[in-house]
């Protein structure tokens, strides 16, 4: 049936209107002009098909290109709320404790990127070693444990804690022993927990337990004075210092302080004053510490203690019995001329002595009380908590732990399975534990073997405090959230021992409140948030008593010689010692390290075996050569390396090496030393009688510097106290004034700085080398680590390097140096060698000869002095590098952090957070060099403009000055007359390197000057 | 052009009996019109291995970055730059023997021109792919031409010598490919003449509808002397500018004011030895002995003991300013490359180039074929030694010594290098398959004045001084190609 129904769309269609029967004819309501559009033809169309086909062409084309760009997803997340305190592009600082050491953190949006010194710090006032500043590196380690295991499988806390907690009553219920192995504890609340723990489980002991440990002076001071404690020294108190294989500058007790004492003698303000301590080294192996001596004397470790002992005689005029000369003459004469100095300089003279033997300590006391040291130059009434262990402590532990004495074992802060001389001992002894728990945030050697890993957090996450000499206390304090599922060992053990405060945090601040703040007078809120603000309380400290040596030396001088007498009847005699960058090992996971030169030896990811020039001739090796070294029945296979300055007839080795289970970066990275330790007399012994035979295999060390002398250049320039006395400006080469080499015709027109002129000022007579500047230029600037066979292919990137050169001294004469290489081949007597650090970084030249031959300008000058690298244009022709006599550029031959075979360090999202986000990465092809922490200034300049003020003398400090526990380097404006650096460099022993070149290096090194014994010459 | 006759003390410059326009036609053409021997297959086929090799080598540096090769932080160009510069030198030659040989009416050059100017193009196109290949982002490689931008004022560095190295090496390959082109251009027209087929239309285009009239080849002698004109100064302008990008460095062993003529004189003293080791195989194989004769042979030798003594003379005022310079870094850079660890290269350079070449005092070396030969290699290897010494024994012992240190090849290193050789081979093969490798039009001009035919023709009319005929017939013995029996009735 048809409907009658009709819809309508509008009134129009229902009225009709004759406009909408007109509209509704055509298809569209409104006509279209499109006969408009097309009309006429050619060029004189409305709309020519050119104008058509160029919109298209256009369109097209722009979606296309638009539609090839890759839209980089950024998986940021923006505060939902903004935290008070951060604010995204400006750095917060925090204050924290590093072992001890009081320290800024500097995060950037919720993330530590750095460590600083913390300038106040007692120790090196703002100075770092290398291993703090690259501990915030751990922290983004992705081969940290990410959960807590039981029996080898991941667990819950809660699994764990339960676990624990049920072992720990059938361990009490059973009386068995309870042990807390750890590093040493210096740490207050540290303390107090495991002395909570204890009042738990009363069968508990702690021992402190160092792999490389500081018994024997304990032990000493406990035999001589009745006081087992660590003393404080202080070289800045000294005029004559005498070391005996004490590593003192760099791996003994606290290098950073020393450090800052000692330079303190020998800068360019005590120059001026024409004050210089005089540094005596006796030692087996070329340590850090005897690249710096004024005079160093190669002894065999059989040798040290009969020096010690001639010592003595010399200085109390007596004749120990049983004595009898058992030295070279060299030594001999300079053991009767040192005694002779020690005497004159009596209460300004400090001993020290690196070895780990009880007698030989108390003999050097022996010493140091005659040269009234005590009080002055040595301070056992404020002394050094920084190590406690007790050797003889461990050892029983491994004992009791085979004998099966032992219920429960907590391991914190400590690796036995590696790093203990029997490690198959403690591996067999942990299997008669019932309950075994390590703290351990790497599942390494020890984690491996035990029941339960409960993994703490980093440093950096971590509540805590440390007090690591009497007197002063730091507070450690978080910088981030925990980054995986850890927990801190200290609460843990809270837990465990179900204290009635399980939080640890609040543990911390009740410690506080009751019994460390009294000491200084603060309390409360208050006084804690001074405390997070400052990081540190100083108590008064205690008058450094003297004390003086009654005890008879007879016996001790027998035993000593007997201990000398069992090393010397071999062929070689080994001695194993701590690396500057490695340390103990702990630390092998981290490839800032791994990849920082030996300050000694510069050699990068491994360990070697040290020889003697003289024994690499005689027996025909090469460096390189791998042998196999047999000690204490325990054999490794390293390669060699010939060292100028290492005692004939001795090899040293590092400890630190050879982990196996450290992570993927410190793996099987050399070769495991610590089994040649011994245990002898109380003490863990570091030398052994050795010999080696040649396996025939070659591994090539990874060196940052093959060539070691300077060939007389005029690089390095040096003079001797004596003529620096009588002409301040001796050894510079400017004999009072500096020659204008620009007096000449210059090519080029110098450059406008209308209000700064950055220039750096290097003192190499401040300047030991330790290689701390090298890792702070790395974590600040982002540079890449590029592996062991690329340092081989001599590729590394560091921006800062410490060149390090030998001469020698064939006949005593410091005038006739031997400084070249085709000399040297000819020498015969390779002991008497000096040692000069030369820190080596862009030079800045005002007539940069990198600026003049880059084709694109990638390389060009500010106005502020500085020669700068602008990345994204450069196309990489490597002219600059080639061009630059300072050779200090850096080429990126690879995609160092997105190539898998650059797997130890930034090829993952997590490590990349380490980051510092104001410093741009570098894409491969790409120059790059140091760009003097351009970051930095423009950050100073830009919160002085904020705070509408000028920018002050020394507010920017660059990465390695920062960290530089000598002050070597003094950065800042020269168009400031009063600025540091202007002071500096018009020294009289300022020269620029190479400055007969006419480039106008923008950093002035001053003089190295020796203090050369005056009874010698 | 054939009304006068050349003197008969001169030497022919082209040998053989009965020779004609149409016999010249046929010799030069037999291997562009006729299928490939067995020999040519075989070298085509190690030649194109060779490049295979150069293609993977260098897309590994590609795809991996610049650390595929030995360089290191003190030593930042090494093998790259000496090649760059080795194939630079070489191609020197064919520009002299087209450019400066022709404004100096030197008619034997019209024999070898050809082919030495095709090697010139190979050689700079070599030349040219390491400029790219050892940049570290080749693809920014844009930046280095001054390109108006959006970058304000944005400019190239015109202090920096790579720039007059872009500019030097591209204005001598784009000219060098035009006059190369320009003298083809008769003589691709007659194998137009010649051919059927697609192959007659190819060669249609390609010879740019060349008619031959007169008012044509008056055009073409023009435009020849012309091109020669704007060329010869490039002979010496871009081994000098090639030179300074060593001479105003300031490294020692680099910045030193003898490198341009030092250089141009090494350059030509290397492209004369692959000249000579291109011919004499090129002649033996394709039966131009009658074009190339033991007077160009010996010509080219001459030119190669020449320049060969100018760069000895250079090496030792190197030696004696060196010393006499006081200049500290100067004088071990120079007591280093014979003391240094590299003291092997240095041997190499100074043996081959100076040493050896000082043989061709002798006439017997210079005219025996198989020496000739083996000393054009010897000089090949010389001069690459020659700025392997000089790049890579400057660099790694200047001014600063804990950064010295060695250099050692990767096989991508050596793989660049062999391939580029592959390279070069592969496209001269192919040349000498697809074009005339001797200019026909040219040598057909001296055919009646200057060849082995007309001066008999003028021995035979007698009317000649008879000390001068003797003079003639004895320079003809050492001739290969020349049928000594013809002479000895006369």
């Amino acid at each position: 049936m048809d409907s009658n129904k009709k819809y309508w769309k509008g009134l129009e269609e229902l009225n009709r209107t004759p406009e909408f029967v007109e509209k509704n004819k055509n298809e569209f309501a409104e006509p279209i002009p499109i006969e408009e559009v097309l009309s006429g033809s050619g060029l004189s169309a409305k709309t020519p098909r050119r104008d058509f086909l160029k919109a298209l062409g256009f369109g097209v084309g722009a979606v296309t290109l638009a539609a090839c760009q890759k839209v980089p997803v950024h998986k940021s997340i923006p505060y939902l709320i903004k935290p008070e305190e951060v604010t995204p592009g400006v750095a917060n600082y925090y204050s924290s404790t590093y072992e001890g050491q009081a320290i800024l953190v500097k995060t950037r949006e919720g993330r530590p990127i750095k460590v600083e010194g913390n300038p106040n710090d007692i120790f090196a006032k703002g100075g770092l070693s290398a291993q703090a500043q690259a501990s915030v590196l751990d922290l983004y380690d992705v081969n940290r444990l990410k959960d807590p295991k039981i029996n080898g499988t991941d667990a819950g806390w809660d699994a764990v804690d339960a676990f624990v907690i049920k072992e720990l009553a059938a361990v009490a219920a059973s009386g068995k022993g309870i042990r807390l192995v750890t590093s040493t504890i210096h740490s207050p609340s540290t303390l107090a927990v495991i002395a909570d723990f204890t009042a738990k489980y009363p069968t508990t002991k702690h021992i402190n337990y160092d792999a490389v440990s500081y018994t024997g002076i304990i032990q000493a001071n406990q035999n001589s004075f009745g006081k087992a404690v660590l003393p404080h020294y202080n070289f800045d108190k000294a005029d004559i210092i005498v070391s005996f294989g004490a590593d003192f500058l760099g791996t003994w007790i606290s290098g950073e302080e020393f450090t800052r004492q000692y330079v303190s003698n020998r800068n360019n303000e005590s120059l001026e004053k024409k004050k210089m301590s005089r540094h005596i080294q006796f030692e087996s192996g070329m340590s850090l510490t005897g690249t710096n001596a004024d005079n160093r004397f190669p002894i065999k470790p059989s040798e040290e203690g009969s020096a010690i002992i001639s010592l003595y005689n010399a200085i109390a005029g007596t004749t120990l019995p049983g004595t009898k000369k058992a030295l070279s003459k060299t030594t001999d004469t300079a053991i009767t001329l040192v005694a002779k100095e020690l005497l004159a300089a009596k209460g300004k003279a400090l001993v020290v002595a690196g070895s780990n033997d009880v007698a030989t300590q108390v003999l050097v006391n022996a010493i140091n009380s005659l040269l009234g040291s005590y009080g002055t130059t040595i301070d056992l009434d404020n002394p050094s908590k920084q190590y406690a262990g007790n050797d003889a402590a461990f050892v029983e532990f491994v004992s009791e732990l085979n004998r099966g004495d032992v219920g429960a074992v907590f391991f914190l802060n400590a690796n036995p399975a590696y790093d203990y001389f029997k490690a198959a001992d403690v591996t067999a002894g942990l299997k008669k534990v019932r309950l075994s728990v390590s703290f351990s945030d790497h599942a390494e050697e020890t984690a491996n073997l035990v029941t339960v890993i409960a993994p703490n957090h980093h440093y950096l996450e971590s509540w805590g405090d440390a007090n690591a000499v009497e007197g002063y206390y730091t507070v450690v304090q978080p910088t981030i959230n925990p980054v995986y599922n850890t927990r801190q060992a200290e609460h843990s053990l809270l837990v465990w021992s179900d204290n009635a405060v399980k939080d640890y945090y609040a543990y911390v601040r009740n410690n506080w409140d009751k019994n460390l703040f009294p000491k200084v007078g603060l309390s409360g809120q208050k006084g804690w948030e001074s405390l997070l603000q400052t990081g540190m309380i100083k108590t008064t400290p205690v008058a450094a008593g003297t004390y003086s040596f009654t005890r008879d030396l007879n016996a001790v001088a027998q035993t000593i010689l007997d201990h000398s007498n069992s090393l010397s009847g071999g062929k070689f005699e080994l001695q194993v010692y701590q690396s500057q960058a490695i340390g103990d090992g702990k630390r092998a996971n981290n490839p800032w390290l791994q990849e920082l030169p030996d300050p000694v030896s510069k050699v990068t990811w491994d360990n070697f075996a040290a020889l003697s020039i003289k024994d690499i001739k005689d027996l025909k090796l090469n460096e390189g050569d791998v042998i196999k070294v047999t000690a204490n029945g325990y054999s490794v296979e390293v390669p060699v390396l010939a060292q100028p300055g290492q005692a004939t007839g001795t090899i040293s080795i590092a400890v630190g090496y050879g982990r196996v289970n450290a992570g993927p970066v410190g793996d099987n990275v050399g070769k495991n030393a610590f089994p040649f330790y011994s245990f002898r007399n109380g003490t863990f012994q570091t030398t052994a009688i050795a010999e080696f035979k040649t396996t025939g295999v070659i591994s090539p060390l990874a060196q940052t510097q093959t060539h070691h002398s300077y060939e007389g250049r005029s690089v390095i320039r040096e003079a001797s106290f004596t003529e620096y006395k009588k002409n301040p400006a001796a050894g510079s080469g400017s004999e009072g004034e500096h020659k204008d080499y620009d007096k000449t015709t210059s090519l080029w027109d110098s450059h406008d700085r209308p209000v700064y002129d950055w220039v750096m000022a290097i003192d190499l007579n401040a300047c030991t080398g330790c290689g701390a500047c090298v890792v702070a230029c790395n974590a600040e600037n982002n540079i890449p680590v590029v592996g062991k066979d690329e340092v081989r292919r001599r590729r590394e990137m560091h921006w800062i390097r410490i060149d390090r050169y030998y001469s020698y001294n064939d006949n005593g004469n410091s005038e006739e140096a031997v400084t070249k290489e085709l000399e040297i081949d000819k020498l015969d007597n390779f002991d008497r060698v000096s040692v000069v650090h030369q820190p080596m970084l862009c030079q800045h030249c005002d007539h940069a000869p990198c600026e003049t031959v880059c084709p694109v300008l990638a390389t060009v000058h500010s106005s502020e002095g500085l020669n700068q690298m602008a990345y994204n244009r450069c196309v990489g022709t490597r002219y600059c590098a080639n061009n630059c006599p300072y050779k200090v550029r850096r080429f990126n031959w690879f995609n160092y952090w997105n190539d898998s075979r650059f797997d130890n360090y930034l090829n993952n999202e997590h490590t990349q957070l380490v980051l510092n986000p104001d410093v741009v990465t570098r894409f491969r092809g790409v120059m790059e060099k140091c760009s003097m922490c351009v970051q930095r200034i423009q950050a100073g300049k830009l919160k002085a403009k904020i705070e509408k003020r000028p920018l002050k003398d020394g507010e920017v400090k660059m990465a390695c000055q920062q960290t530089c526990s000598a002050n070597a380097i003094v950065f800042g404006n020269r168009n400031d007359p009063n600025s540091e650096v202007s002071k500096a460099l018009a020294s009289e022993r300022t020269y620029y390197v190479l400055e007969e070149l006419n480039v106008k290096p923008g950093i002035g090194y001053q003089v190295k000057v020796r203090n050369l014994s005056e009874l010698e010459a | 052009m054939a009304s006068h006759s050349e003197s008969i003390i001169r030497e022919p410059l082209i040998t053989g009996k009965n020779i004609t326009y149409g016999q010249i036609t046929d010799d030069v053409l037999r291997p562009v019109e006729n299928m490939p021997g067995k020999a040519w297959w075989i070298g085509f086929s190690v030649a194109s291995l060779g490049a295979l090799l150069w293609v993977v080598s260098i897309s590994y540096t590609f795809w991996f970055g610049i650390g595929a090769w030995g360089l290191n932080k003190t030593v930042g160009w090494a093998w790259d730059i000496t090649g760059f510069v080795w194939w630079v030198g070489i191609g020197h030659a064919g520009t002299l023997i087209s450019a400066v040989l022709l404004l100096f009416r030197q008619n034997w050059r019209n024999s070898i021109n050809r082919s030495a100017e095709a090697m010139t193009i190979f050689a700079v196109i070599c030349a040219a792919t390491y400029i790219g290949a050892h940049m570290g982002r080749p693809w920014m490689a844009v930046y280095s031409l001054p390109l108006p931008n959006q970058y304000g004022s944005l400019w190239v560095n015109f202090n920096s010598p790579l720039i007059w190295d872009v500019f030097a090496i591209s204005t001598y390959f784009s000219v060098s490919l035009v006059f190369w082109y320009t003298g083809l251009l008769p003589d691709i027209a007659t194998i137009r003449d010649r051919a059927t087929g697609l192959r007659r239309r190819i060669y249609s285009v390609l010879s740019f509808g060349w008619t031959g009239s007169v008012k044509t080849w008056q055009r073409f002698e023009t435009v020849s002397l012309i091109l020669a004109g704007v060329s010869t100064p490039l002979v010496l302008s871009v081994h000098t500018i090639v030179s300074m990008d060593f001479a105003t460095s300031l490294e020692p062993g680099w910045h030193t004011t003898i490198f341009p003529p030092y250089f141009v004189a090494g350059a030509i003293f290397s492209g004369f030895a692959m000249v000579q080791t291109l011919l004499l195989v090129t002649r033996k194989v394709l039966g131009l002995e009658n074009y190339i004769t033991m007077f160009h042979i010996e010509s080219m030798n001459k030119i190669i003991l020449v320049t060969g003594s100018v760069v000895g003379v250079a090496y030792i005022t190197e030696f004696f300013i060196a010393y006499y310079s006081g200049g500290e870094y100067e004088q071990y850079t120079f007591l280093n490359r014979f003391i240094g660890p590299y003291w092997w290269a240095a041997c190499m350079m100074y043996g081959c180039n100076v040493l050896m070449t000082q043989m061709m005092w002798s006439k017997k070396v210079r005219t025996n074929i198989p020496i000739s030969w083996v000393l054009s290699i010897i000089v090949n290897i010389g001069m690459w030694f020659e700025r392997f010494v000089i790049i890579v024994t400057s660099l790694h012992r200047d001014y600063i010594p804990s950064s010295w240190a060695m250099f050692y090849p990767t096989w991508v290193d050596v793989g660049v290098f062999i391939g580029s050789i592959g390279l070069f081979f592969t496209m001269f093969l192919l040349f000498i398959r697809v074009l005339p490798s001797v200019a026909m039009a040219e040598v057909k001009l001296i055919l009646k004045s200057a060849s082995e035919q007309a001066k008999k023709k003028l021995i035979d009319d007698g009317h000649l001084d008879p000390a001068h005929v003797d003079f003639y017939k004895d320079n003809l013995i050492k001739f290969d190609s020349v049928e000594h029996s013809d002479y000895e009735k006369v």
